[in-house]
């Protein structure tokens, strides 16, 4: 004896039902996994800075969590004492903070960074121009300069202070703000914070042994895992919350479109699935069905979900390229055990119909 | 006396299973626009909370310098005596402004502004709720930050490096991104250096906060002179710029789902209908009534729908709130106002396919047996 497919030819009766139903879906799990994929991408942003200093080491002050969210003030003096530790190879002064410009009456949030002309801190790489050598010069990020329609030898404001755009910077962009370089002593001018600096970064080959002998002479060294494990715990305080919302409530519409495209396809057809069960078909092979007919549906919608992110992805990048969206394993695997979730709890009402459907309605009319 | 047979609504609640779950989902897909709308609102209103409690009129601020969110500023010392002799001011309050980490013994840690104010003057905390105001070597922390770092009144706290003791609680002062910290400009001056970040300045009776600022800012033609009302606009300001991207890219997504979800239910209903289609037709009902019936399907499912989703998010918010105390969401009118006219153009187009098809019915239609 051979199955009658029956969930096939339901789901197929009405193709544009259908198409609609896997595009719902779809967008749904797109969702989930354009979170994810935001969020890996913040998580590769977040130390940016941090990357590209070629530092070992970072000179702050005590309990500093991030080298631009933190107001982090060490006394320029102590980058000669730095300089004299032994297995120091290099140290320069940085001063990092974020600030606000007012482009085209919009506000954009920067991390600004102040560094000594010739000494490591500043841009890591242009896309044209040059670095900053005059407290008037500033270099900013390509992606913030396309979006703001910015040019060699425009005038902006920062902090107070107007500046000649000099340079572009390449993979200096940031999810919520771009990189911004100047030099020190510019920084110092607009901060009115002559002799001091926020970080001083040290170049060494035994950062263990230099980190103890800094702190030996009363000064905190943090190294890059620390700094990127605090900026990720404070990335995830900020965005951790929403983020879990939007994928609950991306997991909610999701569910609720699979099991209102299986509910009206039982409804519809309650006289098809009357005759099923006056042929005899036990409860569990009703709810089967019902099953079978909301894995299809999300298997169809995750098919959906991957064109539509991928698609998706394009566009976001194309038009908001500060937005890094990163596939990972782990989040498409994510975003599949969440299609399934999805498709068991959608079963549930679609089932219980079938479960209380009268057999009699295969011998009632249909109109 | 004829009465109109209620068409719309008897053909989309026939089945009430099916209306639920296409009212719900619609809802749902509505929610993440509500709900991330209600997140930046909230975070606005907090990130403004410090200016808007504030009893001063007008605010002093580095040249080119126009928030304290994510900015740094740095006065002259000379511009506080500058500012107190201009005519209209009644009072001018220096406040030192740092961002940087509060920090417990056992090792938690958070990021705070760090205000330094003078003790008995503005600019100290709005809603001291426990203790009292800092003196030397205190701090007065907000309690939602104290209550994540586990500190209590009169516990040890680090404040940008330093050790101080925790003098009093305050309200309203903690953010999704960071917290407040209060601690007296002396204090601030000793652990970060000498620090004039801005100044809050009271107008006279009689004077008003807009007169005030246009003479301040003759007076301080290097400072940046605002009321506190544009202050806090351009606050918000950074909140709404900073979140706009990512709000549009959500708002696309979220009315897509819900596109999809008023299409599948305005075409479900529609088709399972079409045989009551054509009896109406067939009755005389002309194409327009036809129309109609379906438009009114639209308008009562995007109505429903956007009432539900409101509640909805007033629950998620409360849930949130409870749960996560630096969350705040803010389901403001406006935000309903944009989802709601965002739903509506959504209900238009879904309405479309449907429309299509009943204006084409054929009258005999209505008398053929359906299979």
């Amino acid at each position: 004896m051979r199955h009658v497919p029956l969930v096939r030819r339901n789901l197929l009766a009405d193709p544009r039902r259908l198409v609609v139903s896997a595009l719902g879906v779809g967008l749904a799990l797109m969702l989930i996994l354009l979170l994810d994929g935001l969020w890996a991408g913040i998580r590769s942003q977040v130390t940016t800075y941090e990357d590209h200093s070629g530092a070992q080491l970072y000179v702050v002050t005590p309990g500093t969590l991030n080298l631009f969210a933190d107001s982090s003030i060490v006394p320029r003096s102590a980058v000669d004492t730095v300089r004299a530790i032994p297995d120091v190879r290099w140290a320069a002064p940085v001063r990092t903070a974020y600030t606000i410009l007012d482009l085209h009456n919009r506000k954009v949030a920067v991390a600004l960074v102040g560094s000594v002309p010739g000494e490591p801190g500043g841009p890591w790489a242009l896309a044209e121009g040059r670095a900053p050598e005059a407290d008037d010069e500033v270099v900013v990020d390509s992606v913030l300069a396309d979006r703001h329609d910015l040019h060699l030898g425009d005038a902006i404001a920062v902090s107070g202070a107007t500046m000649r755009v000099v340079g572009m910077s390449l993979g200096t962009a940031g999810f919520m703000t771009g990189f911004v370089f100047v030099t020190h002593h510019a920084t110092e001018l607009a901060l009115r914070a002559p002799d001091t600096t926020s970080v001083i970064l040290v170049g060494t080959d035994q950062p263990a042994a230099v980190r103890a002998r800094l702190a030996a002479i009363g000064l905190t060294a943090v190294d890059h895992a620390a700094l990127r494990a605090s900026s990720l715990a404070l990335a995830t305080k900020i965005y951790g919350t929403p983020m879990r919302l939007m994928v609950g409530v991306g997991f909610a519409a999701g569910t609720l479109v699979i099991a209102l495209t299986s509910y009206t396809t039982v409804a519809e057809r309650r006289r098809e699935y009357g005759i099923v069960k006056a042929i005899g078909a036990t409860p569990t092979r009703l709810t089967a069905l019902a099953l079978g007919q909301t894995l299809s549906l999300a298997l169809i919608g995750a098919v959906a979900a991957a064109a539509l992110f991928l698609g998706g992805r394009a566009v976001i990048e194309a038009l908001r390229p500060q937005f890094v969206v990163v596939v990972t394993a782990p989040g498409v695997l994510r975003a599949a055990v969440a299609g399934l979730a999805m498709a068991v709890l959608a079963a549930i009402v679609p089932a219980r119909r079938l479960a209380h459907l009268d057999p009699a309605a295969a011998f009632r009319d249909s109109s | 006396m004829s009465r109109r047979v209620p068409l719309a609504r008897r053909y989309l609640f026939g089945e009430r299973r099916r209306a639920v779950l296409a009212t719900v989902g619609v809802a749902v897909a509505l929610l993440l626009v509500l709900v991330l709308d209600g997140i930046f609102a909230g975070a606005m209103r907090q990130v403004t909370s410090y200016i808007r409690t504030s009893p001063a009129d007008v605010i002093v601020s580095q040249r080119g310098v126009r928030t304290m969110h994510m900015s740094t500023s740095a006065l002259p010392t000379d511009t506080v005596d500058t500012a107190r002799a201009v005519d209209g001011v009644a009072w001018v309050e220096p406040i030192g402004f740092v961002s940087g980490v509060i920090g417990a013994p056992t090792g938690g840690r958070q990021l705070s502004y760090v205000i330094g104010f003078t003790p008995g003057r503005p600019g100290g905390p709005h809603d001291l709720i426990a203790g009292r105001a800092p003196g030397t070597g205190e701090a007065v922390l907000d309690r939602v930050a104290a209550d994540q770092l586990g500190l209590h009144l009169g516990d040890r706290v680090r404040v940008l490096g330093t050790w101080l003791t925790v003098s009093g609680l305050a309200e309203g002062g903690t953010s999704i991104v960071n917290t407040t910290t209060f601690v007296t400009a002396a204090e601030l001056d000793r652990i970060h250096g000498p620090t004039t970040s801005y100044l809050l300045v009271g107008a006279r009776p009689g004077t008003s906060s807009s007169a005030l600022r246009d003479t301040l800012a003759r007076a301080l033609p290097d400072a940046s002179v605002q009321t506190r009302t544009e202050f806090a606009r351009q606050e918000a300001a950074v909140v709404a710029d900073m979140s706009a991207d990512v709000m549009r890219i959500m708002a696309i997504i979220g009315f897509a789902i819900a596109l999809a979800v008023i299409s599948l239910t305005l075409f479900t209903a529609t088709l399972a209908r079409l045989r009551d289609f054509g009896i109406i037709k067939a009755l005389g009902a002309s194409s327009g009534r036809l129309a109609g019936i379906v438009i009114a399907q639209a308008v009562w499912t995007v109505a429903l729908a956007v009432a539900s989703s409101v509640a909805l998010a007033l629950v998620v918010a409360r849930v949130v709130e409870a749960a996560v105390p630096t969350v705040a969401i803010a389901i403001e009118p406006s935000g309903v106002m944009r989802v709601a006219a965002g739903a509506a153009a959504i209900g238009a187009v879904s309405a479309l396919a449907p429309l299509r098809r009943v204006i084409a019915v054929d009258p005999a239609s209505a008398f053929r047996r359906l299979s």
